[in-house]
C-alpha cells in the first residue's frame, strides 16, 4: 500500500508541475494547429490537384497532326478534356498563344508504326497541374486504344481497366500520414518529458534530496514514468475525437490507443535508460532524438512498422496481423520498461 | 566595432568549449552507434526485401478471385490486400470486390462494387491505378515495342506570348532555361524516335519529367505516392516516353529534399535551447553578465556558433542534394528564425520541460510555416511567403529573381532580429534567475523598450521631448506588423476549411483582434511596468502613437507594393487595401486613406484608457476595440461588395 502511494505521489507533483507551467496546454494547441492546419492542407491540395473537384474543369485541347482523328476518339470518352482540330502544328500553336486553348497536342505516325506526340502546356502557372493530369488522362486513353487496336501483336493484352470512380487522393493522406503522425507527436513528447524531468533533478541536486526520502530509486522511476504515460492517450484521444467531429471518422479507436499507449511505455524507458546513461540534459536529449528517430525511422520502415499499423486500424482495415502487432508492441513495451527499470534500481543514476 | 567584434568571437569561442563538453565523446560515440545500428537493420531489411517506406501498406481490402489475372495487379500494388472473395462482406471484411468477365481465357470486362463510403471510393482509385501499373508492366516485357507502347510523348511547357498569364508567370526566362532542360527531355526520351516533333517547336520547351530524370532513383520509391511511372530506370537505354511516364509539374521529390534542409534545425534548437537555459538555471550566468559585456554581445556570442554550425550544415546538404548557393542563402533566414524563437522561448521558459515544449511548438510552427507554401511551388506565387520555395527552385534548376529572393527571405530575417531583440530585453539580472510566469516576462521584455511618458517632470518637457519618449511606442507597434501578417495569415488558413457564412465574420473579428492586440499589449506592459503614468492624457497620447506607428508600418508595405518588389500577385492579395481603389473620385480616395488611420487611432485609443486602469478594465476594452474595428472592417467589406 505504502508503496503505491509513493508512486502516486511523485507521479501526482510531476503532473501539477506540468499544470503550474500551463505546458500540456502548449502541447494540446500544437496538436490543434497541426489537425486545423492539415484540413486546410487537405481542402486546399484537393481544389488545386484533383480537376474532378473543380467541378467539371475541362481542358481545351488543340490538336494537329496526321494522326489527330484518334486524339478526338480518345477524348470523347474522357470527360475533362475536349480537342479541337486544327490544320497544322502552326494554327494550333497560334490558338494556344491567343488563350482559345489551354494546351497543343501534335499527334503524328512515325514510319515504324507508332505515333508522336508533342504535347505543349502553358509553363508553370495555377492551371499547369491540372491541364497536366487532364492530358495524362487523355494520352493514357489513346495509348490503350491504340494497344487494343495492336492486340494482335501483343503476346499478352493488357487488362480492361474498371470505371473510374471520384475520389479524394488526400483520402489515403489523411489515414496514413497524418493521423499516424498526430498518434505519436504525445509520444515523443512524453519521452522528452521524462528526460528532462531526471535530467534537471540531477542537475539541480533535488534527486538526492528525494532519495533521502522513504522511498526507493524504482519507485521514482515508476511515478515518473506513470505521470509521462498517463498524459499520452488523453491527448490522443482528444484529437481523433476532433478529426471526427471534422468528418474523419477513425475507428478502433480502443486499439489505437493501446498501441499508442505501449508505444509510449517503450519511448519512456528508452529515456529512462538514457538519462541513466548520459546525466547532462543536453547528451541526454541529443541522444534520445537520436534514439526515437533510429526507433520509429526504423519501425515504420518495417514490414507492419506501428505507422502503418495505426493507418490500417484508423481506416478499418486490421485484421489478425495488426491484433497481433498491438499485443506484441505492448509485450516488447512491457520487457523493455520493467527490464529499464530493474537495471535503474540496481545501478542508480549516473552522477 | 573590432572591439565588439572580438569581444563576441570570445564568447563564442567560450561557447562552442562549452558545448562541447556537453556533448562529450562518449555520447557521440553512442549516437554514432545508434545510428549505425539502424542503418545496418535498414540495409539488411532491403536487401532480405521486407524494409519499404510504404505507409499506406494494405489498407484496403480488395476481394478478387485467386485465379483471376487482376489478383497479380492486387498483390503488386502495396495499397492494396487481397482477401478471398468467399466469405467477404462488403464494408466489413472487403472494401472493393472485383468481378472480371472472363470469357475464352481472355478477359474482356471488369466490374467492381465498392462499399458505398469514401474508403470505398478511394479503394476504387486505388484499385484502378493498380491494374494501369499492371498493364504498364505487362507492356514493358513485350517484344513488340511499338504495339506495347504505340505513342511517344514530349511534353513542353512554354509561356503564351501573349496573353493575361504571362505577368504572374514564374522562374523567369524560357529561353535561357530552354537550352539545358531541351537536353534533359532528349536524353529521357533517347531512341524513342521523337526528335521531328521537338524541332518545330524550337528549343524553348523543358523536357518531359525533368524531375524523375533529374533523381533516379525517385523511380524506385514514389510508387505510393504518385501514378507508377515505368520510364527511366526501370528498362534502361531504349526508353520511350509513354503517356504513363508523364508526371504533373507537382515538386514531390525536391520538395522532400527541401524538408531534409528542416531536420538539423530540431537539434540544432535543441542544443541552442539548453544552452541558453543553461546560463538561467542555479544562477550560472551570472559571472558572464558581470563582466563588461553588453547583453548583446553575450547573446550573439552564444548564437554565433550555432549559426555557423547551421550554415555549415545546410551547405553539407546542399551539397549533397544538389543545390546550389541559393539553397543556403534561403535556408539560413529559417535557421535564424527558428534560433530566434527558440532564444525567446528559452528566456520566458521556467524549466526544461517548459523548454520542450516550447521546442516542439517552435519546431511544429516554423516547419508548417516553410514547408506548407512551398507545396505550392509550381502552382501559385504565393508559395514564394517560404523560402523553401527557393530552395525547391534552386533543385528543380529554375531561374529566380534577386525581388523574389528579397521577397521570400526579407521578412523572415526581420522576424528573427525582432525576435532577437524582444528575448533581448529581458536579458538581465531580474528576469533571468526568477520564476516568473511567462505571460509577465513578455510584459517585461516589452516594456523595457518603452520610456517614460507622463510621470512628475513631464510638465516641464519640450514637445519634441515628448514627441521623442512617444517614438518608441510607434516604433514597437510597427515592429509587430510582421507578427500580425503571420498571425493572419495563420488564421485565414485554419478558418478556410469552414463554410463561408462562418469564416468570413470569424475572419474580421479575428483579424481584428490580433491587430488591437499588437497595438495595445506594449501600452498595457508600458502601464503595468510604471512607464507610463496612470492618466487618461498618457493614454490618449500612447494610444494615438501606437495608432500611427501601425498605420505607417502597414501603408509601407503598400510602399512594398509600388516599388514594384512584388509584381506577384501575391503582393496584390496580402497588401491588397490600397490596389482597387483606382476608379474612385480622389476625395473617396483621400476618405479610404485617411479612414483606417481614424479607426486605428480611435480603437487603440479605448483600448489604451483600459490598460491605464487594471488588467480586467483593459480586457473589457479590448474587446470593445475589437467590436469597432471588426464593424468597421465588415462596413469595409460590404462597400467593396
Amino acid at each position: 500500500m505504502r508503496n503505491r502511494d509513493s508512486r502516486l505521489t511523485i507521479a501526482g507533483r510531476e503532473l501539477s508541475g506540468l499544470r503550474a507551467e500551463k505546458t500540456i496546454l502548449l502541447a494540446i494547441a500544437i496538436q490543434l494547429f497541426i489537425a486545423a492546419f492539415s484540413s486546410f492542407l487537405v481542402v486546399g491540395l484537393v481544389s488545386m490537384y484533383d480537376p474532378g473537384s473543380l467541378g467539371g474543369a475541362e481542358v481545351e485541347v488543340a490538336g494537329a497532326g496526321d494522326a489527330v482523328s484518334d486524339l478526338e476518339r480518345a477524348a470523347n470518352e474522357v470527360g475533362g478534356a475536349s480537342v479541337t482540330r486544327y490544320e497544322d502544328a502552326g494554327a494550333a500553336r497560334l490558338a494556344f498563344d491567343r488563350n482559345a486553348a489551354d494546351a497543343v497536342v501534335v499527334a503524328n505516325r512515325n514510319d515504324d508504326g507508332g505515333i508522336s506526340a508533342t504535347v505543349t502546356a502553358p509553363d508553370a502557372t495555377v492551371e499547369t497541374t491540372v491541364i497536366v493530369v487532364q492530358l495524362r488522362d487523355l494520352l493514357r486513353t489513346y495509348e490503350r486504344q491504340e494497344r487494343a487496336d495492336r492486340a494482335a501483336s501483343l503476346s499478352e493484352s493488357p487488362l480492361p481497366l474498371p470505371e473510374r470512380t471520384g475520389t479524394s487522393p488526400y483520402f489515403t493522406f489523411t489515414y496514413t500520414v497524418l493521423i499516424p503522425v498526430l498518434v505519436f507527436l504525445p509520444v515523443f513528447i512524453s519521452g522528452s518529458l521524462v528526460v528532462d524531468s531526471i535530467t534537471e533533478e540531477i542537475d539541480e541536486g533535488t534527486f538526492e534530496l528525494l532519495r533521502v526520502a522513504p522511498v526507493t530509486l524504482g519507485e521514482i522511476v515508476d511515478g515518473k514514468a506513470l505521470a509521462a504515460v498517463a498524459i499520452a492517450p488523453g491527448q490522443a484521444l482528444l484529437w481523433l475525437l476532433l478529426l471526427r467531429v471534422n468528418g474523419t471518422p477513425v475507428a478502433n479507436v480502443p486499439s489505437i490507443l493501446v498501441l499508442m499507449t505501449a508505444l509510449t511505455t517503450l519511448v519512456v524507458a528508452l529515456a529512462i535508460a538514457i538519462s541513466a546513461l548520459a546525466p547532462d540534459r543536453r547528451a541526454a536529449q541529443f541522444l534520445y532524438s537520436i534514439g526515437v528517430l533510429v526507433l520509429f525511422g526504423g519501425a515504420t520502415a518495417m514490414a507492419g512498422g506501428p505507422a502503418n499499423a495505426v493507418a490500417r486500424l484508423a481506416i478499418d482495415s486490421g485484421d489478425a496481423t495488426t491484433t497481433a502487432l498491438v499485443v506484441a508492441y505492448v509485450g516488447i513495451a512491457a520487457v523493455a520498461y520493467v527490464g529499464v527499470r530493474t537495471l535503474v534500481a540496481e545501478n542508480g543514476f549516473e552522477k | 566595432m573590432i572591439d565588439r567584434l572580438r569581444r563576441i568571437l570570445r564568447v563564442a569561442r567560450w561557447e562552442t568549449a562549452r558545448a562541447g563538453g556537453g556533448v562529450d565523446r562518449r555520447t557521440l560515440l553512442a549516437a554514432l552507434a545508434l545510428l549505425l545500428v539502424a542503418g545496418g537493420v535498414l540495409g539488411g531489411g532491403l536487401a532480405a526485401g521486407v524494409v519499404g517506406l510504404d505507409v499506406d501498406r494494405d489498407v484496403y481490402r480488395v476481394a478478387v478471385d485467386g485465379d483471376s489475372p487482376y489478383a497479380d495487379a492486387v498483390e503488386e500494388a502495396p495499397a492494396l490486400t487481397r482477401v478471398p472473395v468467399d466469405g467477404a462482406l462488403l464494408g466489413d471484411t472487403a472494401d472493393l470486390v472485383v468481378f472480371d468477365g472472363e470469357r475464352g481465357g481472355a478477359v474482356e470486362t471488369v466490374a467492381v462494387r465498392a462499399s458505398d463510403t469514401r474508403k470505398g471510393e478511394a479503394a476504387a482509385a486505388e484499385f484502378r491505378e493498380a491494374v494501369e501499373a499492371h498493364n504498364e508492366r505487362l507492356m514493358a516485357v513485350e517484344e513488340n515495342r511499338t504495339a506495347a507502347f504505340p505513342i511517344t510523348v514530349t511534353l513542353q511547357y512554354i509561356g503564351r506570348t501573349s496573353g493575361l498569364e504571362e505577368g504572374s508567370t514564374l522562374g523567369g526566362d524560357d529561353g535561357g532555361s530552354g537550352d539545358s532542360s531541351g537536353d534533359a527531355g532528349g536524353d529521357s526520351f533517347g531512341g524513342g524516335g521523337d526528335g521531328d516533333g521537338s524541332d518545330d517547336s524550337g528549343g524553348d520547351g523543358s523536357g518531359l519529367s525533368e524531375d524523375d530524370t533529374a533523381d533516379g532513383d525517385s523511380e524506385g520509391d514514389d510508387g505510393g505516392f504518385a501514378v507508377p511511372s515505368v520510364g527511366g530506370a526501370a528498362f534502361g537505354a531504349d526508353t520511350v516516353g509513354s503517356p504513363g511516364s508523364i508526371s504533373p509539374p507537382f515538386p514531390f521529390v525536391s520538395l522532400l529534399l527541401a524538408f531534409v534542409f528542416l531536420v538539423p534545425m530540431n537539434f540544432l534548437i535543441q542544443a541552442y535551447g539548453s544552452s541558453v537555459l543553461d546560463e538561467r538555471t542555479n544562477r550560472r550566468g551570472e559571472p558572464l553578465l558581470v563582466t563588461p559585456l553588453s547583453p548583446v554581445d553575450i547573446v550573439a556570442g552564444k548564437t554565433l556558433p550555432y549559426v555557423a554550425l547551421a550554415a555549415v550544415v545546410t551547405t553539407l546538404i546542399a551539397v549533397a542534394v544538389g543545390g546550389g548557393a541559393l539553397s543556403v542563402i534561403a535556408v539560413l533566414p529559417v535557421a535564424l528564425t527558428f534560433l530566434a524563437a527558440t532564444f525567446v522561448g528559452a528566456m520566458f521558459a521556467r524549466s526544461f520541460k517548459e523548454l520542450t515544449f516550447v521546442t516542439v511548438g517552435v519546431s511544429v510552427l516554423l516547419t508548417t510555416y516553410a514547408f506548407v507554401p512551398a507545396i505550392f511551388t509550381n502552382v501559385t506565387p504565393v508559395a514564394l511567403v517560404s523560402p523553401l520555395t527557393l530552395v525547391v527552385f534552386d533543385l528543380q534548376g529554375e531561374a529566380v529573381s534577386v525581388g523574389e529572393v528579397l521577397f521570400s527571405t526579407g521578412p523572415m530575417t526581420i522576424g528573427a532580429a525582432l525576435l532577437f531583440g524582444l528575448g533581448l530585453g529581458v536579458y538581465r539580472e531580474e528576469d533571468m534567475f526568477t520564476q516568473k510566469p511567462v505571460g509577465r516576462k513578455f510584459l517585461d521584455a516589452l516594456a523595457v523598450r518603452l520610456s517614460a511618458v507622463g510621470g512628475p517632470n513631464w510638465g516641464g518637457r519640450s514637445l519634441r521631448a515628448r514627441l521623442r519618449a512617444l517614438a518608441p511606442v510607434a516604433f514597437l507597434t510597427a515592429c509587430t506588423i510582421p507578427f500580425v501578417f503571420v498571425a493572419e495569415l495563420l488564421a485565414v488558413a485554419l478558418l478556410f476549411a469552414l463554410p463561408v457564412t462562418v469564416s468570413i465574420p470569424v475572419l474580421l473579428v479575428t483579424i481584428a483582434f490580433i491587430e488591437e492586440l499588437a497595438k495595445s499589449i506594449h501600452l498595457y506592459a508600458g502601464f503595468e511596468r510604471g512607464a507610463f503614468a496612470r492618466t487618461d492624457r498618457v493614454a490618449v497620447a500612447v494610444g494615438t502613437a501606437s495608432a500611427v506607428g501601425f498605420f505607417l508600418a502597414e501603408k509601407a508595405t503598400a510602399v512594398v507594393q509600388a516599388v514594384g518588389l512584388t509584381e506577384l500577385y501575391v503582393g496584390r492579395a496580402a497588401f491588397g487595401s490600397v490596389a482597387g481603389l483606382e476608379g474612385l473620385p480622389p476625395i473617396a480616395v483621400a476618405g479610404l486613406f485617411v479612414a483606417p488611420l481614424l479607426l486605428h487611432g480611435f480603437a487603440t485609443t479605448v483600448a489604451a484608457v483600459g490598460a491605464s486602469r487594471s488588467r480586467t478594465y483593459y480586457v473589457l476594452t479590448l474587446a470593445l476595440a475589437t467590436l469597432i474595428h471588426a464593424a468597421y472592417n465588415f462596413g469595409v467589406v460590404r462597400v467593396y461588395a
